[in-house]
Protein backbone atom coordinates (compact mmCIF):
# COMPACT_ATOMS: atom_id res chain seq x y z
CA UNK A 1 0.00 0.00 0.00
CA UNK A 2 1.69 3.15 -1.23
CA UNK A 3 2.03 5.83 1.63
CA UNK A 4 0.77 9.47 0.14
CA UNK A 5 1.38 12.86 1.69
CA UNK A 6 -1.64 13.80 3.61
CA UNK A 7 -2.68 16.87 1.29
CA UNK A 8 -1.52 15.07 -1.78
CA UNK A 9 -4.27 12.39 -3.13
CA UNK A 10 -3.11 9.40 -5.06
CA UNK A 11 -2.62 10.51 -8.84
CA UNK A 12 -5.62 8.72 -11.03
CA UNK A 13 -4.74 5.97 -13.59
CA UNK A 14 -4.48 7.92 -16.63
CA UNK A 15 -3.60 4.54 -18.75
CA UNK A 16 -7.14 2.80 -18.92
CA UNK A 17 -8.93 4.97 -21.08
CA UNK A 18 -9.56 4.13 -24.28
CA UNK A 19 -8.93 6.20 -27.82
CA UNK A 20 -10.13 9.75 -27.73
CA UNK A 21 -12.40 9.24 -30.91
CA UNK A 22 -13.98 6.37 -29.70
CA UNK A 23 -15.29 8.18 -26.46
CA UNK A 24 -16.49 11.74 -28.86
CA UNK A 25 -18.20 9.00 -30.55
CA UNK A 26 -19.91 6.58 -27.79
CA UNK A 27 -20.90 9.83 -26.24
CA UNK A 28 -22.37 11.66 -29.62
CA UNK A 29 -24.23 8.20 -30.10
CA UNK A 30 -25.87 7.64 -26.76
CA UNK A 31 -27.20 11.30 -27.44
CA UNK A 32 -28.53 10.79 -31.14
CA UNK A 33 -30.10 7.49 -29.72
CA UNK A 34 -31.84 10.09 -26.84
CA UNK A 35 -33.65 11.86 -29.21
CA UNK A 36 -37.01 11.64 -29.74
CA UNK A 37 -36.78 11.42 -33.80
CA UNK A 38 -35.60 7.62 -33.37
CA UNK A 39 -39.43 6.58 -33.40
CA UNK A 40 -40.87 8.65 -36.03
CA UNK A 41 -37.61 7.35 -38.70
CA UNK A 42 -37.12 3.85 -37.37
CA UNK A 43 -41.09 3.07 -37.75
CA UNK A 44 -40.41 4.37 -41.47
CA UNK A 45 -37.17 2.09 -41.78
CA UNK A 46 -39.13 -0.58 -40.39
CA UNK A 47 -42.18 -0.38 -42.68
CA UNK A 48 -39.34 -0.21 -45.96
CA UNK A 49 -37.79 -3.43 -44.94
CA UNK A 50 -40.79 -5.37 -44.05
CA UNK A 51 -41.72 -4.13 -47.76
CA UNK A 52 -38.73 -5.51 -48.85
CA UNK A 53 -38.56 -8.59 -47.17
CA UNK A 54 -42.20 -9.22 -47.92
CA UNK A 55 -40.99 -9.01 -51.94
CA UNK A 56 -38.39 -11.90 -51.46
CA UNK A 57 -41.08 -13.91 -49.69
CA UNK A 58 -44.03 -13.54 -52.27
CA UNK A 59 -41.37 -14.65 -54.75
CA UNK A 60 -40.61 -17.59 -52.92
CA UNK A 61 -44.30 -18.07 -52.53
CA UNK A 62 -44.63 -18.05 -56.33
CA UNK A 63 -41.90 -21.52 -56.45
CA UNK A 64 -44.39 -23.01 -54.02
CA UNK A 65 -47.87 -22.11 -54.77
CA UNK A 66 -49.52 -22.46 -59.00
CA UNK A 67 -51.87 -19.93 -57.78
CA UNK A 68 -49.60 -17.48 -56.75
CA UNK A 69 -46.87 -18.24 -59.62
CA UNK A 70 -49.48 -17.54 -62.08
CA UNK A 71 -50.95 -14.05 -60.46
CA UNK A 72 -47.04 -12.83 -60.69
CA UNK A 73 -46.18 -14.18 -64.01
CA UNK A 74 -48.67 -11.54 -65.00
CA UNK A 75 -47.13 -9.49 -62.64
CA UNK A 76 -43.40 -10.16 -63.69
CA UNK A 77 -42.93 -6.76 -66.13
CA UNK A 78 -43.47 -4.44 -62.85
CA UNK A 79 -42.13 -7.20 -60.61
CA UNK A 80 -38.91 -7.92 -62.50
CA UNK A 81 -35.96 -9.30 -60.24
CA UNK A 82 -33.17 -8.22 -61.55
CA UNK A 83 -29.98 -5.77 -61.29
CA UNK A 84 -32.41 -3.23 -61.09
CA UNK A 85 -34.39 -4.83 -58.53
CA UNK A 86 -31.26 -5.76 -56.37
CA UNK A 87 -30.40 -2.50 -57.04
CA UNK A 88 -33.08 -1.13 -55.36
CA UNK A 89 -33.03 -2.93 -52.07
CA UNK A 90 -31.18 0.21 -51.43
CA UNK A 91 -32.24 2.46 -53.79
CA UNK A 92 -35.21 4.76 -53.86
CA UNK A 93 -37.35 6.10 -51.18
CA UNK A 94 -35.17 4.42 -48.28
CA UNK A 95 -31.99 6.62 -49.44
CA UNK A 96 -34.01 9.97 -49.51
CA UNK A 97 -35.43 9.45 -46.20
CA UNK A 98 -31.98 8.60 -44.69
CA UNK A 99 -30.22 12.01 -46.39
CA UNK A 100 -32.90 13.94 -44.30
CA UNK A 101 -32.54 11.49 -41.30
CA UNK A 102 -28.56 11.85 -41.70
CA UNK A 103 -28.82 16.22 -42.10
CA UNK A 104 -31.39 15.99 -38.82
CA UNK A 105 -28.73 14.10 -36.90
CA UNK A 106 -25.14 15.14 -38.26
CA UNK A 107 -26.16 18.78 -38.60
CA UNK A 108 -25.70 19.58 -35.15
CA UNK A 109 -22.98 17.07 -34.39
CA UNK A 110 -20.07 19.61 -34.89
CA UNK A 111 -22.35 22.70 -35.00
CA UNK A 112 -23.48 22.19 -31.37
CA UNK A 113 -20.02 21.36 -30.21
CA UNK A 114 -19.25 25.38 -31.76
CA UNK A 115 -22.24 26.84 -30.01
CA UNK A 116 -21.68 25.39 -26.63
CA UNK A 117 -17.96 25.81 -27.25
CA UNK A 118 -16.88 22.31 -26.23
CA UNK A 119 -14.05 21.91 -28.46
CA UNK A 120 -11.96 23.77 -26.02
CA UNK A 121 -12.30 21.71 -23.41
CA UNK A 122 -11.95 19.00 -25.33
CA UNK A 123 -8.52 19.92 -26.73
CA UNK A 124 -7.25 20.96 -23.72
CA UNK A 125 -7.52 17.30 -22.74
CA UNK A 126 -5.29 14.77 -24.50
CA UNK A 127 -7.40 14.95 -27.58
CA UNK A 128 -5.78 15.78 -31.13
CA UNK A 129 -7.93 17.27 -33.65
CA UNK A 130 -8.16 14.03 -35.75
CA UNK A 131 -9.61 11.95 -33.34
CA UNK A 132 -12.07 14.95 -32.95
CA UNK A 133 -13.31 14.91 -37.02
CA UNK A 134 -12.52 11.10 -37.01
CA UNK A 135 -15.33 10.60 -34.49
CA UNK A 136 -17.46 12.88 -36.43
CA UNK A 137 -17.31 11.62 -39.75
CA UNK A 138 -17.43 7.99 -37.99
CA UNK A 139 -20.78 8.45 -36.23
CA UNK A 140 -22.30 10.59 -38.73
CA UNK A 141 -21.51 7.48 -41.15
CA UNK A 142 -22.32 4.61 -38.33
CA UNK A 143 -26.07 5.74 -38.49
CA UNK A 144 -26.75 5.53 -42.60
CA UNK A 145 -24.60 2.24 -42.39
CA UNK A 146 -26.46 1.10 -39.35
CA UNK A 147 -29.83 1.77 -40.83
CA UNK A 148 -28.92 0.08 -44.40
CA UNK A 149 -27.04 -2.93 -43.55
CA UNK A 150 -30.02 -4.64 -42.72
CA UNK A 151 -31.59 -3.62 -45.82
CA UNK A 152 -28.20 -5.30 -47.42
CA UNK A 153 -28.46 -8.54 -45.35
CA UNK A 154 -31.91 -9.49 -44.18
CA UNK A 155 -33.72 -9.65 -47.45
CA UNK A 156 -30.86 -12.22 -48.52
CA UNK A 157 -31.07 -14.13 -45.50
CA UNK A 158 -34.54 -14.77 -45.81
CA UNK A 159 -34.24 -15.78 -49.41
CA UNK A 160 -30.97 -18.10 -48.42
CA UNK A 161 -33.19 -19.18 -46.07
CA UNK A 162 -36.28 -20.21 -47.85
CA UNK A 163 -34.75 -21.39 -51.41
CA UNK A 164 -31.14 -21.54 -50.54
CA UNK A 165 -27.87 -19.59 -52.63
CA UNK A 166 -30.01 -20.24 -55.77
CA UNK A 167 -33.49 -18.69 -54.83
CA UNK A 168 -35.46 -15.69 -55.61
CA UNK A 169 -31.91 -13.44 -54.32
CA UNK A 170 -28.39 -13.67 -56.10
CA UNK A 171 -25.72 -15.28 -53.94
CA UNK A 172 -23.46 -12.64 -54.45
CA UNK A 173 -25.68 -9.63 -53.49
CA UNK A 174 -24.61 -9.43 -49.68
CA UNK A 175 -20.74 -8.61 -51.73
CA UNK A 176 -22.19 -5.93 -53.60
CA UNK A 177 -24.65 -4.45 -51.51
CA UNK A 178 -22.68 -4.26 -48.30
CA UNK A 179 -20.19 -1.82 -50.04
CA UNK A 180 -22.41 0.30 -51.27
CA UNK A 181 -24.04 0.63 -48.52
CA UNK A 182 -20.56 1.66 -46.64
CA UNK A 183 -19.85 3.99 -50.07
CA UNK A 184 -23.27 5.46 -49.42
CA UNK A 185 -22.58 5.56 -45.31
CA UNK A 186 -19.53 7.29 -45.74
CA UNK A 187 -20.45 9.99 -48.16
CA UNK A 188 -23.69 10.65 -46.19
CA UNK A 189 -21.29 11.23 -43.17
CA UNK A 190 -18.33 13.30 -44.69
CA UNK A 191 -21.21 15.27 -46.09
CA UNK A 192 -23.05 16.31 -43.18
CA UNK A 193 -20.42 16.88 -40.62
CA UNK A 194 -18.63 18.89 -42.62
CA UNK A 195 -21.59 21.02 -43.75
CA UNK A 196 -22.15 20.82 -39.79
CA UNK A 197 -18.89 22.15 -39.22
CA UNK A 198 -19.54 25.61 -40.83
CA UNK A 199 -22.67 26.34 -38.99
CA UNK A 200 -22.62 27.46 -35.80
CA UNK A 201 -25.95 26.08 -34.31
CA UNK A 202 -27.42 23.16 -34.54
CA UNK A 203 -30.42 24.20 -36.73
CA UNK A 204 -28.15 25.96 -39.23
CA UNK A 205 -25.95 22.91 -39.50
CA UNK A 206 -29.24 21.09 -40.74
CA UNK A 207 -29.77 23.46 -42.88
CA UNK A 208 -26.46 23.61 -44.45
CA UNK A 209 -26.95 19.70 -44.72
CA UNK A 210 -30.07 20.33 -46.79
CA UNK A 211 -29.12 23.15 -48.60
CA UNK A 212 -25.35 21.23 -49.93
CA UNK A 213 -27.37 18.26 -50.44
CA UNK A 214 -30.48 19.53 -52.21
CA UNK A 215 -28.79 22.58 -53.76
CA UNK A 216 -26.10 19.85 -55.42
CA UNK A 217 -28.81 17.57 -56.09
CA UNK A 218 -30.43 21.04 -58.09
CA UNK A 219 -26.68 22.00 -59.75
CA UNK A 220 -26.23 19.06 -60.99
CA UNK A 221 -29.74 18.75 -62.70
CA UNK A 222 -29.46 22.00 -64.65
CA UNK A 223 -25.78 20.97 -65.72
CA UNK A 224 -27.29 17.64 -67.25
CA UNK A 225 -30.13 19.40 -68.77
CA UNK A 226 -28.23 22.10 -70.33
CA UNK A 227 -25.17 20.39 -71.32
CA UNK A 228 -26.89 17.10 -72.04
CA UNK A 229 -24.18 15.18 -69.86
CA UNK A 230 -25.46 12.54 -67.56
CA UNK A 231 -21.82 12.71 -65.27
CA UNK A 232 -22.93 16.08 -64.61
CA UNK A 233 -24.83 14.58 -61.98
CA UNK A 234 -22.20 12.88 -60.05
CA UNK A 235 -21.65 16.27 -58.68
CA UNK A 236 -24.66 15.48 -56.49
CA UNK A 237 -24.19 13.58 -53.29
CA UNK A 238 -28.22 12.20 -53.60
CA UNK A 239 -27.08 11.14 -57.76
CA UNK A 240 -24.18 9.52 -56.40
CA UNK A 241 -25.84 7.62 -53.17
CA UNK A 242 -29.10 6.26 -55.83
CA UNK A 243 -25.94 5.86 -58.32
CA UNK A 244 -23.92 3.57 -56.21
CA UNK A 245 -25.95 0.43 -56.06
CA UNK A 246 -27.11 0.65 -59.52
CA UNK A 247 -23.24 0.22 -60.32
CA UNK A 248 -22.27 -2.44 -58.14
CA UNK A 249 -25.76 -4.82 -59.51
CA UNK A 250 -24.72 -3.99 -62.84
CA UNK A 251 -27.71 -2.34 -64.01
CA UNK A 252 -26.53 -0.86 -67.72
CA UNK A 253 -29.25 2.18 -67.78
CA UNK A 254 -27.63 4.57 -65.08
CA UNK A 255 -26.94 8.05 -65.04
CA UNK A 256 -23.36 7.93 -65.05
CA UNK A 257 -20.91 5.34 -64.89
CA UNK A 258 -17.74 4.23 -62.92
CA UNK A 259 -15.75 6.97 -63.28
CA UNK A 260 -17.52 9.84 -62.60
CA UNK A 261 -19.24 8.17 -59.61
CA UNK A 262 -15.13 6.87 -58.52
CA UNK A 263 -13.78 10.34 -59.01
CA UNK A 264 -16.94 12.36 -57.42
CA UNK A 265 -17.46 10.53 -54.39
CA UNK A 266 -13.34 10.89 -53.61
CA UNK A 267 -13.77 14.37 -54.55
CA UNK A 268 -16.77 14.67 -52.16
CA UNK A 269 -15.22 12.70 -49.23
CA UNK A 270 -11.69 14.51 -49.57
CA UNK A 271 -13.54 18.11 -49.74
CA UNK A 272 -15.65 17.89 -46.97
CA UNK A 273 -13.46 16.22 -44.72
CA UNK A 274 -10.82 18.95 -45.53
CA UNK A 275 -13.41 21.26 -44.87
CA UNK A 276 -14.49 19.63 -41.35
CA UNK A 277 -10.37 19.59 -40.48
CA UNK A 278 -10.20 23.04 -41.29
CA UNK A 279 -13.01 24.43 -39.41
CA UNK A 280 -12.54 22.18 -36.18
CA UNK A 281 -8.58 23.24 -35.74
CA UNK A 282 -7.52 24.06 -31.92
CA UNK A 283 -6.98 27.77 -33.93
CA UNK A 284 -11.12 27.79 -34.63
CA UNK A 285 -11.69 26.25 -30.62
CA UNK A 286 -11.23 30.07 -29.00
CA UNK A 287 -11.54 29.97 -25.76
CA UNK B 1 6.94 24.78 -14.05
CA UNK B 2 5.90 27.29 -16.59
CA UNK B 3 8.76 29.11 -18.94
CA UNK B 4 7.98 31.71 -21.71
CA UNK B 5 10.50 32.70 -23.48
CA UNK B 6 9.42 36.14 -26.16
CA UNK B 7 6.53 33.76 -26.95
CA UNK B 8 4.36 36.15 -29.16
CA UNK B 9 1.35 34.95 -31.03
CA UNK B 10 -0.33 36.73 -34.00
CA UNK B 11 -4.17 36.00 -35.61
CA UNK B 12 -3.25 36.70 -38.99
CA UNK B 13 -2.35 40.83 -38.96
CA UNK B 14 -2.97 41.01 -35.26
CA UNK B 15 -0.84 41.11 -32.72
CA UNK B 16 -2.44 38.85 -30.00
CA UNK B 17 0.15 38.82 -27.52
CA UNK B 18 3.65 40.23 -27.89
CA UNK B 19 7.07 38.91 -26.99
CA UNK B 20 6.42 37.98 -23.72
CA UNK B 21 8.68 35.81 -21.08
CA UNK B 22 8.09 35.33 -17.49
CA UNK B 23 8.77 32.20 -15.66
CA UNK B 24 6.93 30.54 -12.64
CA UNK B 25 8.30 28.20 -10.62
CA UNK B 26 7.25 24.85 -9.32
CA UNK B 27 4.78 24.25 -6.88
CA UNK B 28 1.19 25.24 -5.63
CA UNK B 29 -0.15 28.68 -5.57
CA UNK B 30 -2.71 31.49 -7.22
CA UNK B 31 -1.04 33.70 -10.08
CA UNK B 32 -3.81 35.82 -11.48
CA UNK B 33 -3.78 37.29 -14.74
CA UNK B 34 -4.83 40.47 -14.56
CA UNK B 35 -6.34 42.90 -17.62
CA UNK B 36 -8.82 44.58 -18.92
CA UNK B 37 -10.58 43.37 -21.57
CA UNK B 38 -8.92 42.72 -24.81
CA UNK B 39 -5.22 42.59 -23.11
CA UNK B 40 -4.32 39.55 -24.30
CA UNK B 41 -5.33 37.23 -20.93
CA UNK B 42 -7.30 34.47 -23.40
CA UNK B 43 -4.54 34.29 -25.98
CA UNK B 44 -1.82 34.02 -23.23
CA UNK B 45 -4.03 30.98 -21.62
CA UNK B 46 -4.51 29.63 -25.14
CA UNK B 47 -1.00 29.48 -25.42
CA UNK B 48 -0.52 27.84 -21.93
CA UNK B 49 -3.18 25.48 -22.60
CA UNK B 50 -1.92 23.84 -25.81
CA UNK B 51 -4.76 25.09 -27.90
CA UNK B 52 -2.28 26.92 -30.18
CA UNK B 53 1.55 26.78 -31.02
CA UNK B 54 3.16 30.01 -29.95
CA UNK B 55 3.69 32.53 -33.36
CA UNK B 56 7.34 33.63 -31.74
CA UNK B 57 9.33 32.74 -29.10
CA UNK B 58 8.72 29.67 -27.26
CA UNK B 59 6.61 28.09 -24.37
CA UNK B 60 7.34 25.57 -21.87
CA UNK B 61 5.21 23.56 -19.43
CA UNK B 62 6.91 20.62 -17.48
CA UNK B 63 9.85 21.61 -19.66
CA UNK B 64 7.91 20.55 -22.82
CA UNK B 65 5.70 22.38 -25.54
CA UNK B 66 2.41 21.92 -24.51
CA UNK B 67 1.00 22.12 -28.30
CA UNK B 68 -0.78 18.96 -29.21
CA UNK B 69 1.32 17.23 -26.70
CA UNK B 70 -0.78 14.42 -24.56
CA UNK B 71 1.84 14.39 -21.93
CA UNK B 72 1.85 17.85 -20.87
CA UNK B 73 -2.15 18.36 -21.56
CA UNK B 74 -2.81 14.89 -19.54
CA UNK B 75 -1.26 17.13 -16.13
CA UNK B 76 -3.34 20.44 -16.66
CA UNK B 77 -6.61 21.27 -16.11
CA UNK B 78 -8.52 24.66 -18.05
CA UNK B 79 -11.84 25.99 -17.22
CA UNK B 80 -12.33 28.29 -20.43
CA UNK B 81 -14.63 31.57 -20.08
CA UNK B 82 -18.44 31.36 -20.47
CA UNK B 83 -21.07 29.06 -18.99
CA UNK B 84 -22.33 27.46 -21.85
CA UNK B 85 -22.92 23.76 -21.24
CA UNK B 86 -24.79 21.61 -24.04
CA UNK B 87 -28.44 21.65 -22.84
CA UNK B 88 -30.12 18.38 -22.70
CA UNK B 89 -27.08 16.81 -21.04
CA UNK B 90 -27.01 15.67 -17.49
CA UNK B 91 -23.94 16.87 -15.21
CA UNK B 92 -22.59 13.32 -14.35
CA UNK B 93 -22.75 12.28 -18.16
CA UNK B 94 -20.88 15.31 -19.36
CA UNK B 95 -18.19 14.83 -16.77
CA UNK B 96 -17.82 11.04 -17.81
CA UNK B 97 -16.78 11.83 -20.86
CA UNK B 98 -14.63 14.43 -20.08
CA UNK B 99 -12.99 11.99 -17.95
CA UNK B 100 -12.38 9.65 -20.72
CA UNK B 101 -10.81 12.05 -22.85
CA UNK B 102 -8.34 12.63 -20.12
CA UNK B 103 -7.87 8.48 -20.10
CA UNK B 104 -10.25 7.62 -17.02
CA UNK B 105 -11.72 4.58 -17.30
CA UNK B 106 -14.17 2.26 -15.20
CA UNK B 107 -13.61 2.66 -11.13
CA UNK B 108 -10.50 4.82 -11.38
CA UNK B 109 -12.81 7.18 -13.31
CA UNK B 110 -15.80 6.90 -10.80
CA UNK B 111 -13.51 7.47 -8.02
CA UNK B 112 -12.36 10.43 -9.58
CA UNK B 113 -15.69 11.73 -10.74
CA UNK B 114 -16.50 11.28 -7.11
CA UNK B 115 -13.69 13.43 -5.88
CA UNK B 116 -14.09 16.17 -8.38
CA UNK B 117 -17.98 16.26 -7.46
CA UNK B 118 -16.83 16.49 -3.48
CA UNK B 119 -14.76 18.69 -4.13
CA UNK B 120 -16.62 21.30 -6.15
CA UNK B 121 -19.59 20.62 -3.87
CA UNK B 122 -21.97 19.24 -6.96
CA UNK B 123 -22.17 15.48 -5.41
CA UNK B 124 -25.85 15.97 -4.80
CA UNK B 125 -26.32 17.62 -8.02
CA UNK B 126 -24.80 16.76 -11.12
CA UNK B 127 -27.83 14.82 -12.10
CA UNK B 128 -29.65 17.62 -12.86
CA UNK B 129 -29.56 18.50 -16.59
CA UNK B 130 -27.20 21.77 -17.53
CA UNK B 131 -30.47 23.92 -18.34
CA UNK B 132 -31.62 23.61 -14.65
CA UNK B 133 -28.16 24.32 -12.89
CA UNK B 134 -27.30 27.67 -12.20
CA UNK B 135 -24.41 29.73 -13.25
CA UNK B 136 -22.65 29.03 -10.22
CA UNK B 137 -23.52 25.22 -10.05
CA UNK B 138 -22.48 25.26 -13.93
CA UNK B 139 -19.31 26.90 -13.29
CA UNK B 140 -18.11 24.66 -10.34
CA UNK B 141 -19.48 21.33 -13.10
CA UNK B 142 -16.76 23.23 -15.37
CA UNK B 143 -14.32 23.05 -12.46
CA UNK B 144 -15.07 19.47 -12.06
CA UNK B 145 -14.10 18.46 -15.44
CA UNK B 146 -10.94 20.30 -15.12
CA UNK B 147 -9.95 18.69 -11.43
CA UNK B 148 -10.72 14.79 -12.66
CA UNK B 149 -7.39 14.10 -13.53
CA UNK B 150 -6.03 15.52 -10.52
CA UNK B 151 -3.92 18.15 -12.61
CA UNK B 152 -1.22 20.13 -11.52
CA UNK B 153 -1.44 22.98 -13.54
CA UNK B 154 -5.00 24.40 -13.32
CA UNK B 155 -6.12 27.33 -16.09
CA UNK B 156 -9.03 29.64 -15.67
CA UNK B 157 -10.29 31.73 -17.39
CA UNK B 158 -12.69 34.82 -16.09
CA UNK B 159 -14.07 32.15 -13.87
CA UNK B 160 -16.09 34.51 -11.73
CA UNK B 161 -17.52 36.22 -14.42
CA UNK B 162 -21.79 36.27 -13.57
CA UNK B 163 -21.25 34.76 -10.59
CA UNK B 164 -23.07 36.05 -7.49
CA UNK B 165 -21.12 37.17 -4.40
CA UNK B 166 -21.61 33.89 -2.50
CA UNK B 167 -20.60 31.68 -5.87
CA UNK B 168 -17.63 33.70 -5.58
CA UNK B 169 -16.35 33.14 -2.33
CA UNK B 170 -17.37 29.57 -2.34
CA UNK B 171 -14.96 29.39 -5.87
CA UNK B 172 -12.37 31.71 -4.15
CA UNK B 173 -12.13 29.06 -1.34
CA UNK B 174 -11.90 25.90 -3.22
CA UNK B 175 -9.17 27.47 -5.60
CA UNK B 176 -7.15 28.51 -2.39
CA UNK B 177 -7.55 24.69 -1.07
CA UNK B 178 -6.75 23.12 -4.57
CA UNK B 179 -3.18 26.06 -4.36
CA UNK B 180 -2.50 24.89 -0.86
CA UNK B 181 -3.00 21.12 -2.28
CA UNK B 182 -0.19 21.44 -4.40
CA UNK B 183 -1.82 22.55 -7.50
CA UNK B 184 -0.33 25.48 -9.56
CA UNK B 185 -3.82 27.69 -10.60
CA UNK B 186 -3.69 30.79 -13.08
CA UNK B 187 -6.73 32.77 -12.84
CA UNK B 188 -7.57 35.56 -15.51
CA UNK B 189 -9.59 38.82 -14.35
CA UNK B 190 -10.28 42.02 -15.40
CA UNK B 191 -10.96 43.34 -11.89
CA UNK B 192 -7.91 44.08 -9.69
CA UNK B 193 -10.46 43.47 -6.43
CA UNK B 194 -11.14 40.14 -7.44
CA UNK B 195 -7.42 38.88 -7.87
CA UNK B 196 -6.12 41.21 -4.76
CA UNK B 197 -8.37 39.30 -2.80
CA UNK B 198 -7.38 35.84 -4.15
CA UNK B 199 -3.87 35.88 -4.56
CA UNK B 200 -0.94 38.59 -4.41
CA UNK B 201 0.88 37.43 -7.13
CA UNK B 202 -0.35 38.91 -10.72
CA UNK B 203 0.73 39.13 -13.85
CA UNK B 204 -0.57 42.33 -15.60
CA UNK B 205 -1.65 42.39 -19.34
CA UNK B 206 -2.36 45.43 -21.64
CA UNK B 207 -3.11 45.62 -25.29
CA UNK B 208 -0.98 42.14 -25.66
CA UNK B 209 1.63 43.07 -23.39
CA UNK B 210 2.98 42.11 -20.58
CA UNK B 211 3.51 45.53 -18.07
CA UNK B 212 4.52 44.09 -14.67
CA UNK B 213 5.05 40.95 -12.69
CA UNK B 214 4.68 41.01 -9.19
CA UNK B 215 3.29 40.55 -5.63
CA UNK B 216 0.03 43.25 -5.72
CA UNK B 217 1.91 45.56 -2.97
CA UNK B 218 4.80 46.36 -5.79
CA UNK B 219 1.82 46.78 -8.26
CA UNK B 220 -0.37 49.24 -6.26
CA UNK B 221 3.49 51.08 -5.70
CA UNK B 222 3.95 51.21 -8.75
CA UNK B 223 0.27 52.85 -9.30
CA UNK B 224 1.10 55.06 -6.70
CA UNK B 225 3.14 56.67 -8.79
CA UNK B 226 0.97 57.87 -10.94
CA UNK B 227 -1.50 60.54 -10.24
CA UNK B 228 -5.49 59.35 -9.62
CA UNK B 229 -8.37 61.97 -10.22
CA UNK B 230 -10.57 63.00 -7.03
CA UNK B 231 -14.04 65.17 -7.60
CA UNK B 232 -14.79 66.23 -4.33
CA UNK B 233 -18.34 67.98 -4.15
CA UNK B 234 -19.35 70.41 -1.39
CA UNK B 235 -18.08 73.88 -1.23
CA UNK B 236 -15.65 74.31 -4.21
CA UNK B 237 -13.53 77.13 -2.50
CA UNK B 238 -12.98 76.04 0.51
CA UNK B 239 -12.41 72.58 -0.52
CA UNK B 240 -9.59 73.93 -2.60
CA UNK B 241 -8.08 76.00 -0.08
CA UNK B 242 -7.88 72.28 1.72
CA UNK B 243 -6.23 70.52 -1.08
CA UNK B 244 -3.79 73.30 -1.79
CA UNK B 245 -1.93 72.19 1.47
CA UNK B 246 -1.60 68.26 1.09
CA UNK B 247 1.75 67.39 -0.42
CA UNK B 248 0.11 64.65 -2.79
CA UNK B 249 -1.80 66.96 -4.30
CA UNK B 250 -0.62 67.52 -8.51
CA UNK B 251 -3.18 69.72 -10.15
CA UNK B 252 -6.55 70.94 -8.92
CA UNK B 253 -9.61 72.09 -11.30
CA UNK B 254 -12.34 74.17 -9.62
CA UNK B 255 -15.86 73.26 -10.96
CA UNK B 256 -19.14 75.15 -9.64
CA UNK B 257 -19.56 72.80 -6.81
CA UNK B 258 -16.90 70.65 -6.87
CA UNK B 259 -13.04 70.67 -6.86
CA UNK B 260 -11.33 68.36 -8.99
CA UNK B 261 -7.80 67.05 -7.29
CA UNK B 262 -5.34 65.10 -9.35
CA UNK B 263 -3.15 63.23 -6.34
CA UNK B 264 -0.47 60.93 -6.18
CA UNK B 265 -1.01 58.52 -3.07
CA UNK B 266 -4.25 57.96 -2.75
CA UNK B 267 -3.54 55.35 -0.05
CA UNK B 268 -2.00 58.51 2.57
CA UNK B 269 -4.40 60.99 0.98
CA UNK B 270 -7.84 59.21 1.42
CA UNK B 271 -7.50 58.32 4.94
CA UNK B 272 -6.58 61.99 5.47
CA UNK B 273 -9.45 63.17 3.66
CA UNK B 274 -11.69 61.13 5.55
CA UNK B 275 -10.48 62.06 8.75
CA UNK B 276 -10.90 65.99 8.00
CA UNK B 277 -14.25 65.54 6.63
CA UNK B 278 -15.29 63.54 9.92
CA UNK B 279 -14.36 66.02 11.90
CA UNK B 280 -16.36 68.49 10.42
CA UNK B 281 -13.22 70.47 8.79
CA UNK B 282 -14.52 70.18 5.14
CA UNK B 283 -17.30 71.34 3.46
CA UNK B 284 -17.49 67.81 1.50
CA UNK B 285 -20.86 65.96 0.01
CA UNK B 286 -19.50 63.89 -2.16
CA UNK B 287 -16.60 62.02 -3.53
CA UNK B 288 -16.50 60.36 -6.76
CA UNK B 289 -13.00 59.12 -8.30
CA UNK B 290 -12.54 59.75 -11.37
CA UNK B 291 -10.20 57.42 -13.52
CA UNK B 292 -9.91 54.63 -10.51
CA UNK B 293 -10.88 51.87 -12.30
CA UNK B 294 -8.48 49.33 -13.84
CA UNK B 295 -8.52 50.75 -17.60
CA UNK B 296 -7.22 53.98 -16.48
CA UNK B 297 -4.50 52.53 -14.52
CA UNK B 298 -3.76 50.38 -17.13
CA UNK B 299 -3.08 53.59 -19.11
CA UNK B 300 -0.78 55.10 -16.63
CA UNK B 301 1.44 51.72 -16.89
CA UNK B 302 1.67 52.19 -20.34
CA UNK B 303 2.81 55.49 -20.35
CA UNK B 304 5.39 54.39 -17.77
CA UNK B 305 6.48 52.10 -20.24
CA UNK B 306 6.34 53.81 -23.51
Amino acid sequence: MPIFAPSLPPKPDLSSGRPAAMVIARFDLQRVLRQKMGRFFGFLFTMMLLWRLGYVYIYYLKDQNAVIGKMMEAASPVLAQGAAWHADMLGGWLTYLLWFLVALIGGGLVARDTLYRVRPLMYAHPVKPSDYWTAKICLAALVPFAILAPFALLPWLLSVGLTGLHGVMWASTPLRLLPVALIIALLMGAVASGASSLASTPRAGVGWVLGVVLGLEAMGGMLYGLLGNGSWMAISPMALAAEWPKLLCGVTDGVFGWAPALIATASHLVLWTLILKARTRPSEAVL
Amino acid sequence: MIKLERASLRYGAVLGLSPTSFELPDGGGIVGLLGPNGAGKSTLLQLLSGLLPPSGGSVEIFGQTPFRNPEVLARIGLVPEGDRLPVGLKGRGWLRMMGRLSGLDGAPLETAMAQALETVGMSERADLPFQRMSKGMRQRMRLAQALLHAPELLILDEPFNGLDPEARLTLMGLLRRLADGGTRVIVSSHILSEVAQLTDRILLLFRGRLLAEGGISEIRQLLDRHPVELRLSGEARALARWAVEQPELVALELEESAAVLSIRNPRDFLPRLQSEAARGGLPITGLDPLDLNLEAVFQYLTKDHA
